[in-house]
């Protein structure tokens, strides 16, 4: 499915005056692949986005796409720089969906041909054909839809206008920013299924930001984890936030609320009360009963809250929750079977104090 | 109270009959205000969209001055333009006073703030996604500027409907530099001034409600305008 490197990253960083909102040390996004970036608000998923997509300019470090150079470890000079005449032929190859759509003021058909009629080459009758397929693609009937103005669409049916104004453009890659963060379910579910079809019919490369982790670990062939600016992880991650209290013997622990402790080896340098822990789910382990002799420090009572299915490992996610926590766990599909497995079941989670990566 | 009864009936016949004085007054100003707001709309439009486009040292006191100048009173404006176009003055050569070229000078001195300053205002207000949107699109520089352009067209329209309304109603430009002279530069707004003070009333009456109509369709038409430009 996946092929050769679309984008590279490697030490790009973004800063505005002397706070760094996105530092990302590497990252390879495959032609034909979908990557989903996920992370809480702020942790620079977004600007890498809009990096990506070619409308921000990193403040260092390198960038390629498609094989060519855009940036190359300038920390601000002109050197290495991509010029304004490669980076409009690169946005011609990209394009970005917003999260709130932005439509002209003009027809939905004059919305969906802009990009088209900006790139120029197309006859009157080929227009048409592309435009009324874009709609289609996104569940809008263009008998109905093509002559309508821009302010008789609802909230769903303008993001849908606005995903088919891309679209039509058959890019090399398609970036969304929280797609179906705040449209109706029907558009949500016709937006996806529009996206993945890009790909699966132009070879488009989909890099998906979003909070909706269910469709993400479903569709992705690779999720990709941020916080504060960094990338913290591929595939799922567990993120442990505090507060932290100090504990004798060279431990932090974090109450639960609901009495529960969860314990961790204390850093080196020590850790601020508000610091943020990453777990891998595979280093999780669920139990029915606390298994004799053993070494981890903590076995938490949780309850099984949600199980998917995890695209590209053919694992099974495991999220349990416990005193206001919650955690993933990658299981085979056999421990889930053995176990009996089933969401509001009682299970015993086992995490070693040593499995916390602090952040 | 007798004769405004008898003045609007007067007026009435004055208009349905076609009295040559009464329509001449109203020609003269069509023609007039047309070609102020055409010289107004070309020269403001461009400036406007730079204003409000554009990024340049002095932005801010350019605007502040455009700003300033919408408060010009329509006198000294007359006074002014009077200086310059009279036999003694810089432009005294051309023979502009007591023209409707002439005129024109000062009236569009009068509207070009109106449309600067809107239009400035109309593109200043687009929304921040459109820059954004056109780009992911693959629009370039030019193509940039002219969507803006494009998307802005209900407030250019605004401010075209306004800076109309600013010179078909303006009377102290029209008597100081035009004169008010019979079937040359007798406009609607010189003519009402000059029958009321004689005491016509009959005339000044018809040719109040032609100048009332014209306000109204602007009027009416910028606040439909002014509906669009919030959608």
């Amino acid at each position: 499915m996946t092929g050769d490197a679309l984008y590279e990253v490697r030490n790009l960083k973004r800063a505005y005056g002397t706070q760094t909102v996105l530092d990302a040390e590497h990252l390879v996004i495959p032609e034909r692949s979908v990557v989903g970036f996920v992370g809480p608000n702020g942790s620079g998923k977004s600007t890498l986005l809009r990096i990506l997509a070619f409308l921000d300019t990193p403040s260092g470090g390198s960038l390629w796409f498609g094989g060519r150079t855009f940036w190359n470890g300038g920390d601000g000079d002109a050197e290495g720089r991509g010029s304004e005449m490669s980076l409009e032929n690169a946005r011609s190859e990209v394009t970005l969906l917003l999260q709130e759509p932005y439509l002209l003021k003009r027809s939905v058909f004059e919305n969906v041909a802009y990009g088209l009629r900006v790139r120029g080459g197309l006859s009157g009758e080929e227009m048409r054909e592309r435009v009324f397929g874009g709609l289609r693609t996104v569940g809008l009937d263009p008998e109905r839809f093509a002559s309508r103005a821009w302010y008789q669409l609802s909230g769903g049916e303008a993001q849908r206008v606005a995903l088919a104004s891309r679209l039509v453009l058959r890019p090399r890659a398609l970036l969304l920013d929280e797609p179906t963060a705040s449209v109706d379910v029907q558009s949500a579910a016709r937006i996806k299924e529009a996206a993945l079809r890009a790909r699966d019919e132009w070879g488009t490369t989909l890099v998906v930001v979003s909070h909706d982790i269910l469709w993400l670990n479903e569709v992705a062939d690779e999720v990709v984890h941020f916080y504060g600016g960094k990338i913290i992880g591929v595939g799922p991650e567990n993120l442990v936030s505090g507060p932290w209290g100090e504990e004798a013997g060279g431990m932090v622990l974090r109450r639960l609320t609901d009495g529960q402790i969860l314990r961790a080896v204390r850093p080196p340098g020590g850790v601020s009360t508000e610091a943020v822990a990453a777990v891998d789910p595979g280093s999780l382990l669920l139990a029915l009963s606390l298994p004799e002799g053993i070494s981890a420090r903590n076995a938490l009572r949780c309850s099984v809250a949600q199980m998917l299915y995890e695209n590209g490992t053919g694992r099974v996610l495991v999220k349990v929750a416990a005193g206001g926590l919650s955690l993933t766990a990658r299981l085979t599909a056999e421990a889930v079977r053995e176990l009996g497995l089933h969401p509001g079941q009682e299970v015993l989670t086992i995490v070693k104090a040593t499995a916390f990566r602090w952040l | 109270m007798d004769y405004i009864a008898e003045g609007v009936l007067q007026a009435l016949s004055l208009l349905l009959t076609g009295d040559e004085e009464t329509w001449d007054a109203i020609f003269t100003t069509m023609k007039l205000s047309s070609l102020s707001i055409a010289v107004s709309l070309a020269l403001g439009i461009p400036l406007g969209f730079l204003l409000g486009y554009a990024e340049f040292p002095g932005k801010r006191i350019c605007r502040a001055v455009v700003d300033t100048l919408l408060a010009l009173p329509t006198v000294v404006v007359g006074l002014l333009v009077y200086a310059f176009v009279s036999r003694r003055g810089p432009l005294g050569e051309l023979g502009l006073l007591f023209t409707l070229p002439g005129v024109a000078i000062g009236q569009v001195i009068l509207a070009l703030p109106v449309v600067v300053a809107m239009t400035a205002t109309a593109v200043e207000s687009l929304d921040r996604r459109l820059s954004l949107t056109l780009l992911t699109l693959g629009a370039g520089r030019s193509q940039l500027a002219l969507a803006s352009l494009l998307e802005s067209r209900y407030g250019v329209l605004l401010a075209a409907a306004s800076a109309y309304g600013r010179i078909i109603s303006e009377v102290g430009v029209s008597m100081m530099i035009g004169g008010n002279i019979k079937w040359h530069t007798r406009t609607i707004t010189t003519a009402i001034t000059l029958e009321t003070g004689k005491g016509e009333f009959a005339m000044g009456v018809a040719l109040g409600l032609v100048l009332l109509l014209v306000a109204f369709l602007v009027n009416g038409s910028a606040s439909l305008l002014r509906r669009r430009v919030r959608t």
